[in-house]
C-alpha cells in the first residue's frame, strides 16, 4: 500500500513540475531554483568464478539506489526526504535491516532564522568529535544512523550555542526500540571575554542518555542486580588555539550497563551479575607554519561501545555497526592503495571477553598518532623546480592492560561475574604500530610522482580474534606517477609491493589508468599474493579490477568487471566486513 | 523495478536545470568558528567550492595542482578558493597542519559531519562548484589531471 502512494505521489509531483513547464516557465525555474536532488545508484552483477565456490545466494543481480529531494519551501522553512531502494535485495554483506525493495529513508521539516533552528524528523548531529554522539550516513558501508525526533539548536548571543535534542535511531527502515536525549553547550570563552590574544579558545559540555528496557527473557537465569534503563554518558571538551600552537582535550563518561556475554558468540546474551562503566580521552597538540606542520593525538578508550539497543554489541549479527551512538573511528593513517589496505588495525573500544583457557579480557585501546607535514622549498638542492611534499606518520595503538577477577569461572566458560580492573597508562600490550612517509614530488609541469613508504606491525592474534599473539611484520612500498598530455590525455602508472615473511607472504599489484579527456577514462589494476604460504586462500589469485568512467559535470557512470578480496572494506574509520566475490558493478551518481 | 524507472524519469526531468542557491548548513573555520557559504558569498563575488579530505589521493592532487598557479588565478581574476574538508574526527585533526605543510595558501574550512557534502547531495569528493553572486553556476565530481586547466577557463567565463 505504502509503496503505490508513493509510487503515484512520484509520478504526481513530476506531472505538475511537467504541466508547469509547458505553462509557465518562470515558475518552475522558481521551484527548481529552491529544489536539490542526488540520484546514486550502486549495482553489481555477481558471476561465478572458477577461483572459488560458486556463487551460491539466489539473487545475483542487485542495486543499492538513492535519490535525495531538499526544497526550500521559503526562507525560514525547508523540507527533503531520501528514498531507498535495495532491489531486489542490498549488495552482499550490507545489513540485512535494509530488506526494502523501496521505502522512504528520511524525512524532515526545517526551520530556521539567525538564531534557531529546529528540525522535525530525521537528522544527523555530531556533539563535539562524535566521541559522545554522531549521526551520520556512509552509503559505501550501508550505515545510517539518523535520529529521528526533534532538535533544537539555539544561539542566544555570538558566544553561545545550545542544542537540545530527541528521538529514536533509524533502524533500517524502522526505528530502534529505545530513546536518546541529548544536550549540548557551546561556549566560545575567547569571544566571550574579549581575549584577542587568543586565535580560539572554547568550552563544549555535552551529555546524551540512551532509555531502553532490559528485556531478560533472553537468559533464563535472574538479574540479582539492577539493570540500568537509562544508561548516561557526560562530556567535556576544551579548544584552544593561541598563534600558531592549538590544542584540544575531551574527556567522556559513560555511565554503568551490563556487558555482553560471549560465551556463545552467536546467541545474544548479558552477564547479569556486574555493571561497567566506560570513559574516554582524546588530547590533541599542534603546531603549524607556512611549510611545517605537526600534529600528535592521544587517546585511550575504555569500554566505550555505546549503542541504542544492546543486543547490537554482538557484531556477529551486527557486523555494520549499525545503531551507535557514538562515533570510535580507529586513529591511524587511512591509505588509499590496496596494498596498502591488507592489514588494517581495527578500533578496540571494549569490551569483549573472550573464552580461550584463561578469558582475555579486551576492554579498550590506548595509543598516539603523529603526522609530519613538510615542503622543501623551491629551488633548493632537494626542493628542485617545484618543491618537494613530504609527510610523515607514526602510530602505536596497545589494548588496556587490565587484571581480572572470576570467582565463578572455569576454563573455556567466563562466569558472569567477572570484573576488572585497568592501568591508567599502561602501552606494553601492543595491538600494532606503523610508520610510514609520503614524498611528493613534481618534475616538470606535466610529470609528477607520488612515492609511499608503511612499515607496520600487525598483532594478527589479537585482531582477528585467535587467541595467543602472533604478529606480522609487514613494509610496503608504492611508486606512482602521472603523465599530462595536451587537451587533458593522461597516464597513470601504480606500482606496489608488500613484503613480509609472515602471514599470506609477499603481494605485488599495480594499477594503470589513461583518461582520453577530463571526461573519460579507463583503469586496469591487479594485486597479487605471489608466494607460497600456510594461508592459501588468496596465492596465485589475481585480485584484479578493470574499469572505466565517464563524467560530465556533476554526472558520473563507473563501470568495473573485478575479482574482490575478501577482507575487511573500511570508509572513514569504520569498516565493514565484505566476502570474496566477481562480478560487475555499475555505479551512477548525479546531481541536479 | 517500476518504481526505480519511475524516479529515473521524474529525476531527469529536472536534470536539465541547475540548481542555484546556497544551502544555510553551518561549517567550521579552522579556529572552530561557525560560518555558512551564504556569509562568504555575500563578501566575495566570484569563490571556488572544492570538498576534499586528507584521505583521498586525487582530492589532494587537485589541490597541490591549483596551489602551483593559485597566485595566477587570484591576480587574474581575484577568485577565491574554498577548500571544505569532509574530514570526520578520525582525520580532522590532521587537516591544519597537513595544509600548512603543503604551503596552500587558499581558505580552508571544516564540514566534519558532512552536513555540507549532503546538502549538495554529494557521494563522492573531490566535488567541485563554482559560486557567482551567491548563486551556484557550475559542478563538477571528480578530478583528473589538468582539470585545473578547465576549471580556470571556467572561472574566467564566470567573471566577465
Amino acid at each position: 500500500m505504502n509503496k503505490h502512494i508513493l509510487t503515484i505521489l512520484v509520478f504526481l509531483i513530476s506531472l505538475t513540475i511537467h504541466s508547469q513547464r509547458a505553462e509557465e516557465k518562470s515558475s518552475f525555474n522558481k521551484i527548481k531554483e529552491r529544489l536539490n536532488i542526488s540520484l546514486e545508484s550502486n549495482s553489481q552483477w555477481y558471476l561465478n568464478d572458477d577461483e572459488f565456490e560458486d556463487f551460491d545466494e539466489k539473487e545475483r543481480l542487485r542495486a543499492n539506489s538513492y535519490l535525495r529531494m531538499d526544497y526550500q519551501i521559503s526562507n525560514r522553512f525547508s523540507s527533503g526526504f531520501q528514498l531507498e531502494s535495495y532491489v531486489p535485495e542490498p549488495l552482499l554483506n550490507y545489513s540485512r535491516l535494509f530488506d526494502k525493495e523501496f521505502g522512504l529513508g528520511t524525512f524532515y521539516l526545517n526551520y530556521k532564522t539567525e538564531k534557531l533552528d529546529i528540525t522535525l524528523g530525521h537528522y544527523y548531529v555530531q556533539f563535539g568529535s562524535g566521541l559522545i554522539l554522531r549521526a551520520w550516513e556512509d552509503r559505501a558501508l550501508g550505515f545510517n544512523n539518523a535520529i529521528r525526533g526533534g532538535k533544537v539548536v539555539y544561539d542566544p548571543t555570538n558566544y553561545l550555542r545550545l542544542t537540545a535534542l530527541y528521538g529514536k535511531h533509524r533502524k533500517g527502515f524502522d526505528v530502534s526500540n529505545s530513546n536518546i536525549f541529548g544536550f549540548e553547550t557551546q561556549f566560545d570563552i575567547a569571544n566571550a571575554f574579549e581575549l584577542e590574544s587568543l586565535n580560539s579558545f572554547q568550552l563544549g559540555i555535552s551529555y546524551v542518555g540512551k532509555q531502553e528496557d532490559y528485556n531478560n527473557e533472553l537468559t533464563n537465569s535472574q538479574a540479582t542486580i539492577e539493570i540500568p534503563e537509562l544508561v548516561n554518558s557526560f562530556g567535556v571538551q576544551l579548544d584552544l588555539e593561541y598563534k600558531n600552537t592549538y590544542t584540544n582535550i575531551e574527556y567522556i563518561y559513560k555511565s554503568d550497563d551490563v556487558r555482553l556475554n560471549n560465551v556463545i558468540p552467536n546467541i545474544i546474551s548479558f552477564s547479569e551479575k556486574a555493571l561497567f562503566d566506560g570513559n574516554a580521552i582524546t588530547w590533541n597538540i599542534g603546531y603549524s607554519k607556512k611549510g611545517f606542520g605537526i600534529g600528535s593525538t592521544f587517546r585511550r578508550l575504555e569500554n566505550m561501545r555505546f549503542f541504542s539497543e544492546r543486543s547490537a554489541l554482538n557484531l556477529n549479527k551486527n557486523p555494520t555497526s549499525q545503531l551507535s551512538v557514538n562515533y570510535l573511528p580507529a586513529l591511524t593513517k587511512q591509505h588509499d592503495y590496496t596494498l596498502a589496505n591488507i592489514y588494517l588495525y581495527q578500533i578496540q573500544p571494549g569490551l569483549v571477553i573472550e573464552n580461550y583457557e584463561f578469558p582475555l579480557v579486551k576492554s579498550g585501546e590506548i595509543g598516539e598518532s603523529i603526522d609530519v607535514f613538510y615542503k622543501i622549498k623551491k629551488g633548493s638542492l632537494f626542493g628542485g623546480k617545484y618543491g618537494t611534499k613530504i609527510s610523515l606518520n607514526w602510530s602505536y595503538w596497545a589494548n588496556l592492560t587490565s587484571t581480572y577477577s572470576d570467582p565463578s569461572g572455569i576454563p573455556y566458560f567466563v562466569g558472569d561475574d567477572l570484573t576488572y580492573e585497568t592501568e591508567l597508562f599502561n602501552f606494553d600490550d601492543k595491538l600494532y604500530s606503523e610508520i610510514n612517509a609520503e614524498i611528493r614530488k613534481k618534475w616538470t609541469p606535466k610529470l609528477k610522482s607520488i612515492f609511499t613508504y608503511i612499515n607496520l606491525n600487525y598483532n594478527k592474534g589479537f585482531l582477528e580474534s585467535k587467541g595467543a599473539d602472533s604478529f606480522v611484520n609487514a613494509w610496503i612500498g608504492i611508486a606512482e606517477g602521472t603523465y599530462k598530455f595536451q587537451g587533458g590525455k593522461s597516464v597513470r602508472l601504480e606500482l606496489q609491493h608488500l613484503s613480509t615473511n609472515d602471514d599470506s607472504r609477499n603481494w605485488a599489484g599495480g594499477t594503470i589508468e589513461y583518461f582520453f579527456n577530463s571526461k573519460f577514462g579507463l583503469y586496469l589494476n591487479d594485486s597479487y599474493n605471489y608466494e607460497e604460504s600456510k594461508i592459501t586462500e588468496n596465492t596465485k589469485i589475481h585480485f584484479f579490477n578493470l574499469g572505466g568512467s565517464f563524467t560530465k559535470g556533476s554526472t558520473r557512470v563507473g563501470i568495473n568487471y573485478g575479482r574482490q578480496r575478501g577482507g575487511l572494506l573500511c570508509v572513514g574509520g569504520v569498516c565493514r566486513p565484505v566476502s570474496k566475490n566477481t562480478g560487475v558493478t555499475l555505479n551512477f551518481v548525479a546531481t541536479f | 523495478m517500476k518504481k526505480i524507472i519511475c524516479l529515473l524519469v521524474f529525476s531527469l526531468n529536472l536534470a536539465l536545470f541547475a540548481q542555484e542557491k546556497l544551502p544555510n548548513t553551518t561549517l567550521k573555520t579552522l579556529s572552530g568558528l561557525n560560518t555558512t557559504l551564504s556569509e562568504i558569498a555575500v563578501n566575495n563575488d566570484l569563490i571556488v567550492v572544492s570538498l576534499w579530505a586528507t584521505w583521498c589521493v586525487p582530492c589532494k592532487n587537485e589541490l597541490d595542482a591549483v596551489a602551483d598557479v593559485y597566485d595566477d588565478w587570484v591576480s587574474e581574476t581575484g577568485v577565491k578558493y574554498y577548500a571544505v574538508s569532509i574530514d570526520d574526527s578520525r582525520t580532522a585533526k590532521r587537516v591544519k597542519p597537513m595544509i600548512n605543510g603543503k604551503g596552500w595558501e587558499f581558505e580552508i574550512l571544516l564540514d566534519e559531519n558532512s552536513d555540507l557534502k549532503r546538502a549538495f547531495g554529494v557521494s563522492t569528493v573531490p566535488y567541485t562548484i563554482i559560486i557567482k553572486s551567491g548563486e551556484i553556476v557550475y559542478k563538477h565530481t571528480g578530478y583528473t589531471p589538468g582539470f585545473e586547466d578547465e576549471l580556470y577557463d571556467k572561472i574566467v567565463a564566470f567573471k566577465n
